[in-house]
């Protein structure tokens, strides 16, 4: 690891400025992206900024129809929160299956949508539930937020503060984990709201992406046959050493039929 | 007493240290004034060397030195000579071994090879001081597969080696196998690999060297399996003689064969404290593990068996060639050849035998022995010949391996590949196994399966292997007035418990307090001579050390007590720690005898103060035949081709058992293992570059706890070997030997009504849905 200048403020305002003072610096919150890459000889911040101590980016309340999680939660109190088991299950299902105890005790919400890893849970959650990002700066909108493989709607310095989820009627996640990182081969998620089912896909693509075909069909039929006959194309898809681009567009079928029939 | 002797689960001595984090790992041993080293590694697959620029670096902040390999060729150190039993070509004429050094002098033959070391006050300079090394290299061709590697017009990787062709070997009647094949009914053949992979011990290697001054003598501490010959390795290189090399293993996490062999960094560090005058220590990162550990299995065979018209084998003929990479390392050209052939064939009668098998080098890290050195790639190769000869002559797979068994009264034998199987009983050992395996529920839990949508297999797959390793261990025991005794031993435990279950067998022989006996193990000061691990080789030599030890402790022991009762050594019975003359019924305990030892008057004639203390050397003549079946049941989702292991029973002849929860537990890791290379494990190089891909915990998959399938395990130990004085047969290598024809056959099982025939390990998801699909297409 290079040598940096590592720096723990407690509120939003030290860090911000922190940040316009330092040469190259970096948010930190839960460590487990920035400090594997660092490790790796594969960034050089000159600061971190160790955002875990800073009040606002924490906790877990409903209020009526949303659920708001601060950027600061942990993986594993996502998962273990009565608040978000009551509200949506699917989402401390999703949660729990982030890689393994000692990610999840670590890893963050705020930093796994600001990684924007292509094999990354977060993002199906966010986008198929139809969620807002809430920044130092702006709110944005999930589809909005996620824009390219590693890349977000995040400007220089600004940070996720939290993320609102309106409650679904129903919701199911289902992944398929890479035998070696446990992160997403490929997962779907699938949510019926008012406005209608949504259908994301994580781990397949470069970035986060609608099955707009499913969710025509489910919008009519939500059950797994009404997915029958709809065939995914391979074209453009993520191939690598865990799985080609066919298994993939297998894999989106197999998990969004599951994931119907688990939302029930 | 009992509950310490030889036979009992007593729980390991050593977890108190290991489960509390107060081990003593090679990391955790900090010297003052300590440097710390890095390993600048090759990027390339294959390069020339055109130059090395170090001075940027040497100026940089806390960099201490530079070695590459021009200043090692400059000292004259020596290569480091492979040691493989195997070591002749067929014609006759010695194998092709290339010049093996700590660091590459002008040419890169693969990706991690050593090409400087760097070392600075911390190690974070030293990373710093990597970067700004320039090695000018000129890139060459490289070939990553030993099939490739031997073909015409592939790329040259030592100029002076035609072809990339180490050595040939064959075992077995040329002849006699021919015939039974031109006699045969039936000849079903079957190409298939054992892909690379490697040993991911949870501990990476590393080491810590000093020199002394004064007395002109080094010092190495090392994670390693073996001290006495990696310390002659290393003498020989730094061509200083032996003595003056003091190499000594801590606490070590998990070997598995990769910490067997003569690395290169222990010399460069050991010259390199010597230059700077301080401790160097080095420790291995996790990508560096996968680099530069050895690897393991990588064959390429093509097996064929002949049949009679009832489905009694006649013949087997394999044929395999072995990637051992770069170089020949320590005795990397021993496991496709010698190390393959011994046990092929397995349980089963064969009436006629020939095996060949040619090591390769290839652009990759060279290849020693991994759990089994070639014994699991023997047991997986007629395992699946068996079942695909089941599946195409239409016989039940359980069936045609019962009838081909070696019947109990046809040992002892000698196998056609020369193997001395002596004791064992394969049909009972196969029927317990079946029986445990509840077959009767089998068609239930099918039905269950499939109200799933899942597909569930079973596979039976009988084993027979061998043990190796160094035939001579040494044991020592020296007395203190309390009664408590200091064991030496020359093999070593990586994790195994020895430290629990060779002071079993002491206790249990002498009837001291097992709490009073502490062990050493790994140091070459404490043993004159010690074959570290390998091969299975613990209990089977260092427990008959240690029992042979014991024994002639004993005889003095019983002259003193003699002495003290005014009586006959003859008429001396030990039980429960005390002496009893079963004349007179007088008793002295055994901790009065030791009292006794030490004081010359109550010694008698002859005998000196200290009389009990043994120094002993145990030989092995013969290596014994561990065997067993597993069997094995999965569950095959078709949709996704993901493959569950639902569960394995496991009947295992190791002969006497020492110490059950400790064999239970290598049974165990080695299912874990065996699991790990039937379905995910995978060491890959890129084809073009030579680059290794999985070279992380995010790309090599292992398995973790919820990969393991429920496991039930029995011994049968009616067939102690008299090979050795402890009737044990060696228990290390067995479940990697079972476990991954049994998984690969179940999940084959479970696919038979689609027709798929053969899947290539590891058997990932995506291969068995392609398999599946395939299949369907016809
Ligand atoms: C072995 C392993 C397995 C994993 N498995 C999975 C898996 O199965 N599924 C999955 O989804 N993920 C997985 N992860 C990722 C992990 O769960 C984390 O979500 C991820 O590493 C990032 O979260 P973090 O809090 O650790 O962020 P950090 O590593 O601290 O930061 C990551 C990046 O986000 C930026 N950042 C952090 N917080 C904010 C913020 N509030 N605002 C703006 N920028 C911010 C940082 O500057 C940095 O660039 C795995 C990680 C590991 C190491």
């Amino acid at each position: 690891m290079y040598e940096f200048e590592y720096h723990q403020p407690k509120t939003l305002e030290e860090a911000a400025k922190l940040f316009a003072d330092a040469d190259d610096p970096q948010f930190m919150a839960g460590g487990q992206t920035i400090i594997p890459v660092m490790k790796q000889h594969l960034a050089m911040p000159s600061d971190i900024i160790d955002i875990g101590r800073i009040a606002d980016l924490q906790g877990i309340s409903v209020d009526g129809d949303t659920l708001t999680i601060g950027a600061m939660t942990r993986h594993g109190d996502v998962a273990g929160s009565d608040e978000v088991r009551k509200s949506i299950p699917a989402l401390s299902d999703l949660a729990s299956h982030i890689g393994d105890p000692a990610v999840r005790n670590r890893g963050t919400l705020g930093g796994s949508i600001a990684n924007n890893d292509p094999a990354a849970d977060y993002p199906a959650a966010l986008v198929a539930l139809g969620a807002t990002v809430y920044t130092t700066s702006r709110e944005i909108s999930a589809e909005d937020f996620f824009t390219a493989m590693f890349e977000t709607a995040l400007e220089d310095g600004e940070m996720v503060v939290k993320v609102t989820f309106p409650v679904p009627e129903k919701a199911a996640y289902e992944k398929f984990p890479n035998p070696a990182s446990r992160y997403a081969t490929t997962g779907v998620f699938v949510a019926r709201t008012g406005d209608g089912v949504r259908v994301a896909v994580t781990g397949a693509g470069a970035c986060v992406f609608r099955q707009s075909d499913f969710e025509k069909a489910l919008d009519t039929d939500f059950s797994p046959p009404a997915l029958d006959g709809i065939s995914v194309s391979a074209d453009g898809l993520n191939s690598d050493l865990h799985a080609s681009a066919e298994y993939r567009a297998n894999l989106i079928t197999v998990l969004a039929k599951r994931a119907v029939k688990h939302a029930g | 007493m009992e509950k310490y002797g030889i036979g009992q689960p007593v729980r390991r001595k050593e977890d108190v240290r290991f489960l509390t984090g107060t081990g003593t790992y090679i990391d955790d041993i900090k010297p003052d004034n300590v440097a710390h080293a890095l390993v600048l590694r090759s990027t390339h697959a294959h390069a020339k060397i055109l130059g090395i620029d170090g001075t940027e670096a040497e100026n940089m902040p806390g960099i201490l030195g530079i070695v590459t390999g021009k200043d090692w060729i400059a000292e004259d150190f020596q290569p480091m000579p492979t040691k493989s039993a195997v070591n002749k070509k067929i014609d006759g004429t010695p194998l092709n071994q290339p010049p093996r050094h700590a660091l590459a002098i002008d040419r890169v033959r693969y990706v991690g090879e050593p090409v400087a070391l760097i070392v600075a006050e911390t190690v974070s300079q030293a990373q710093d001081a990597a970067e700004a090394v320039e090695v000018d290299y000129e890139e060459l061709e490289a070939v990553t597969d030993q099939v490739k590697a031997l073909e015409p017009g592939a790329p040259q990787i030592w100029d002076d080696i035609e072809g990339n062709f180490c050595l040939d070997f064959e075992l077995g009647d040329k002849e006699e196998t021919e015939k039974a094949f031109k006699g045969a009914d039936h000849v079903i053949k079957l190409d298939l690999r054992n892909q690379c992979v490697t040993a991911t011990p949870i501990e990476t290697r590393g080491a810590i060297a000093s020199y002394d001054k004064d007395t002109g003598k080094y010092f190495l501490q090392n994670a390693t399996q073996n001290v006495h010959a990696n310390r002659d390795t290393f003498a020989g290189v730094l061509k200083i003689p032996s003595e003056d090399l003091h190499h000594v293993a801590p606490d070590v996490g998990g070997g598995f064969g990769a910490k067997n062999s003569g690395y290169p960094e222990p010399s460069l560090l050991l010259y390199a404290s010597k230059k700077i005058d301080r401790p160097i220590k080095w420790i291995s990162d996790r990508n560096e593990s996968f680099a530069a550990d050895t690897h393991g299995r990588d064959q390429a065979t093509t097996v064929e068996l002949a049949l009679d018209k009832d489905g009694m084998f006649l013949g087997l003929r394999t044929k395999t060639i072995g990637n051992i990479g770069a170089y020949c390392w320590t005795v990397g050209p021993f496991t496709p050849t010698g190390g393959s052939a011994r046990t092929q064939g397995g349980p089963y009668y064969f009436p006629a035998m020939h095996y060949t098998g040619i090591a390769a080098f290839t652009n990759t890290m060279p290849l020693d022995p991994y759990r089994g050195a070639g014994r699991p790639e023997g047991s997986f190769q007629i395992e699946r010949i068996v079942e695909l000869a089941a599946r195409e002559l239409g016989i039940d797979p359980v069936e045609l391996r019962r009838k081909n068994l070696m019947p109990a009264d046809s040992l002892p034998r000698k196998t056609p590949m020369g193997l001395d199987v002596d004791t064992g009983n394969f049909p009972e050992v196969f029927e317990r196994t079946l029986k445990m395996s509840d077959r009767a529920g089998f068609a239930k839990r099918v039905a269950d399966s499939a109200a799933k949508g899942l597909k569930r297999g079973f596979a039976i797959a009988p084993y027979l292997e061998c043990t190796g390793g160094g035939p001579k261990e040494f044991a020592g025991v020296k007395f203190a007035r309390d009664g408590s005794a200091a064991l030496r031993v020359g093999s070593m435990s990586t994790g195994m418990g020895q430290e629990t279950s060779m002071p079993q067998i002491l206790s249990d022989r002498l009837g001291i307090d097992f709490d009073k006996i502490t062990y050493v193990q790994g140091d070459t000061d404490a043993t004159p001579i010690g074959g570290g691990h390998g091969g299975s080789r613990n209990m089977e030599v260092g427990g008959s050390a240690v029992l042979q030890c014991a024994n002639e402790v004993l005889v003095k022991a019983k002259q003193i007590a003699a002495h003290l009762l005014n009586s006959n050594a003859d008429d001396m019975e030990l039980s429960e720690g005390v002496f009893t003359d079963v004349k007179t019924d007088q008793s002295v305990s055994m901790v009065d005898v030791v009292a006794a030892s030490f004081e010359q008057s109550r010694l008698p004639d002859g005998m000196e103060e200290g009389a009990l203390d043994t120094d002993t050397i145990y030989e092995r003549e013969i290596i014994s035949c561990p065997n067993g079946c597993h069997s094995a049941e999965v569950e095959v989702d078709p949709e996704t081709g993901s493959v569950n292991v639902e569960h394995m029973w496991v009947v295992d002849d190791f002969g006497t058992i020492i110490n059950p929860m400790l064999a239970d537990g290598q049974v165990m890791g080695g299912i874990a293992q065996g699991l790990g290379q039937a379905l995910m494990e995978e060491i890959i190089y890129d084809e073009d570059s030579g680059q290794l891909v999985t070279g992380s915990l995010m790309d090599y998959a292992l398995p973790r706890a919820d990969s393991m399938p429920k496991m039930e395990m029995a011994f049968f130990e009616d067939a102690p070997t008299a090979k050795n004085p402890l009737g044990v047969k060696g228990s290390g290598e067995a479940g990697c030997c079972g476990a991954p024809p049994a998984i690969v056959n179940a999940v084959l099982d479970a696919l038979k009504d689609d027709g798929v025939l053969h899947i290539e390990m590891p058997l990932t998801s995506e291969k068995v849905w392609r398999a599946i699909a395939e299949a369907k297409a016809g």
